[in-house]
């Protein structure tokens, strides 16, 4: 019985825990929007933007994963 | 006469894909897909340890150490291929010699785009990086990692059937009521591993350090620990120390972001697959192997990148210069 | 830490393993990579160079086949022009000759035509002088004979009065060229008369010209330098009118 609600407890927080991917959505989004506003303004500038996007994504992506990891944490771990 | 040709090789393809999906279907329905037992940790493919050494700890032969000296020994060998290649025909390599140099030449240009006369120093640890990453991610794609294995005893297992002679057996998609079995695979996906991702952050965020330290000497440190304006500005002064720490908290939280950058992607690539192979294993693992590509390759060039630009910051010249300006 | 799988000992592994292939990778891979891509870099800026040259030497080339192509154009040109000039001239000189030539032959038909007209006048005056006298006679009836007649129409016309010039007496006219205007051409015989008179009074080197202009009616009009001797019917009439005024 014990175990089913810790069961339960561990899937409600791993599904609470990944509201904070909403966050990375977000700025993955802003950070896309700008580079291809600016590769559209601009198009010689495709390559360095290209390459700074995909850093800002990297940076804007790592707080999705990090929701993810404590997630799979709860449920595979604790 | 090519044209036509051409439409009945496009129309070839096709029925291979239908031919395949209704293989897929038919070996789902004879031997359903087993939800495997996901862990963080590497699983122990010797329940021993293999040997114990006084500080460290017991030491246990893992799937994923397993993996990881799979993929150096193919990394190494390819470089002696691309070494050898290269001794024979210096200008034009063919082959994977070929390859090599076009990511390698790729790479040095990203380099000195971005860390000018640095780049020497700078580029062999992203390239390598970058190399590393692109093996261990792409070889966790490849069939038979993470699903030939060992059985091993277990509470919540599942039913076994014997192959042939009973050498090899596999699960059955039915739960065992006392005492089934559970698959510990030989290979699992390196970058699956926290030991692999936490080491190299480890290195990175290391050699950012020495590279700074390369660059501008002792005054490297002077970003940590900025007591340069106390004495002059003592509000602002403050205010700068206080910056330095952060900075040096923020080297900490780069190891931690690279790891967990890393190990994030991998792993739930391979949660993904796993789940939903055993949900939709009909023609969506395809697509979803297709992404986990592109995210191996992601994630390898970010690596890479962002050691690259810490490095070339690291190289930049902190306060000193600026007020020199 | 132990459910995460984390072990000192696989980290240390881990490390290792790394550090080994990067200097494996350096050493096997970047270091000579590197160097042929530089190499290579050296070989195709040195072949740029050559094609650079190789266009410049090009360039030149187009440049002088053009300048040739200039230089031919311009001395065909030069020539055409020359060509040009040349038939202009010939096509003035043969202008110029046809033009003289047309010219002396209107020259000559105008010389024709005024001989030619001398001619008929000289034959009208006959006819005038034979109707004015048969009119007259018709007129005053035949008082006069017809010799007489003939002699006063002459003398009307040519205004010569027994062998001398009538208007000349009694006038001093001095110069080296004289002209003498007649209504009608004057006969040879009279030119002579009229010549041998003026002679006379202007000296042997003188030269006598003889004009004809109906619009005198009769007469003579003599011109010798600036002086004229109007002895003509017409002015002799417009005297006539301006004395009655």
């Amino acid at each position: 019985m014990s175990g089913d609600i810790v069961m339960a407890a561990k899937m409600i927080g791993a599904g609470l825990a990944m509201i904070g991917a909403l966050g990375g959505g977000i700025g993955v989004g802003l950070s896309v929007q700008g580079a291809v506003q600016g590769m559209a303004r601009n198009p010689d500038t495709y390559g360095n933007l290209l390459s700074s996007m995909i850093l800002g994504i990297a940076f804007s992506e790592a707080i999705a994963i990090y929701c993810l990891v404590i997630a799979f944490l709860m449920l595979f771990v604790v | 006469m090519e044209k036509a040709e051409k439409k009945w090789r496009w129309g070839f393809h096709r029925w291979i894909v239908l031919a395949l999906i209704i293989l897929n279907v038919v070996a789902v329905n004879l031997y359903a897909p087993v939800q495997p037992h996901i862990q963080v940790a590497a699983e122990n493919i010797i329940t021993e340890p293999l040997f114990t050494l006084p500080v460290i700890g017991d030491f246990y032969l893992t799937n994923s150490l397993i993996a990881t000296i799979l993929m150096y020994i193919v990394i190494i060998l390819i470089a002696l291929a691309v070494r050898n290649s290269w001794k024979k025909n210096p200008v034009a390599p063919k082959g994977i010699a070929g390859v090599f140099e076009m990511l390698v030449d790729m790479i040095y240009n990203m380099t000195e785009t971005t860390a000018g006369k640095y780049a020497a120093k700078v580029f062999p640890w992203f390239a390598s990086i970058v190399i590393v990453l692109l093996f261990a991610n792409l070889m966790k794609l490849i069939p038979g990692f993470e699903s030939i294995g060992v059985l091993r005893h277990s509470e919540h297992g599942y039913e076994i059937q014997a192959l042939g002679n009973g050498t090899w057996s596999t699960l059955l998609n039915k739960e065992a009521h006392n005492g089934g079995y559970t698959l510990v695979p030989f290979l699992r996906g390196v970058s699956t591993d926290l030991n692999f991702t936490t080491a190299l952050a480890l290195i990175a965020v290391v050699m950012i350090q020495v590279i700074g330290v390369q660059a501008n000497g002792v005054r490297y440190f002077e970003k940590f620990i900025n007591v340069r304006n106390i004495f002059k500005k003592p509000l602002f002064g403050v205010i700068d120390f206080i910056v330095g720490l952060l900075e040096l908290i923020s080297e900490f939280a780069k190891i931690l972001s690279f790891t967990f950058r890393l190990f994030g992607n991998m792993f739930s690539g391979m949660v993904l697959l796993a789940v939903v192979g055993v949900m939709i294993p009909v023609f969506l693992p395809s697509g979803l192997m297709l992404f986990e590509v592109f995210i191996g390759v992601i994630q390898a060039l970010v690596f890479g990148m962002l050691t690259m630009v810490f490095m070339a910051q690291a190289t930049q010249g902190h306060g000193a210069e600026e007020e020199q300006k | 830490m132990e459910k995460l799988g984390f072990n000192l000992g696989f980290l240390l592994v881990q490390i290792i393993a790394f550090l080994i292939t990067v200097v494996v990778l350096r050493a096997w891979v970047f270091i000579p990579l590197q160097g042929s891509l530089k190499k290579r870099s050296e070989t195709i800026e040195k072949g740029l160079e050559d094609a650079r040259i190789a266009a410049e030497a090009r360039e030149n080339a187009e440049k002088e086949a053009a300048e040739i192509l200039a230089e031919a154009q311009a001395s065909a040109a030069q020539v055409i022009r020359d060509a040009k000039e040349k038939a202009e001239l010939a096509a003035r000189d043969v202008k110029a000759n046809v033009d003289a030539e047309i010219a002396k032959s209107r020259k000559d038909a105008l010389v024709d035509i005024e001989h030619e007209r001398e001619r008929v006048l000289g034959e009208i005056r006959n006819n005038v002088a034979s109707l004015a006298i048969a009119a007259a006679q018709k007129l005053v009836g035949e008082a006069l004979d017809e010799k007489r007649q003939h002699e006063l129409v002459a003398e009307f016309f040519s205004g010569i009065k027994d062998g001398k010039v009538s208007i000349l007496e009694g006038s001093k006219v001095a110069g080296e060229n004289a002209e003498v205007m007649s209504a009608l051409p004057l006969t040879e015989d009279e030119q002579k008369i009229i010549k041998g008179e003026m002679l006379n009074r202007l000296g042997e080197k003188a030269e006598v010209a003889f004009n004809v202009d109906p619009n005198i009616l009769g007469g003579l009009v003599v011109r010798v330098g600036d002086k004229v001797v109007d002895g003509s019917v017409a002015g002799q009439i417009q005297n006539l009118r301006s004395s009655l005024e």
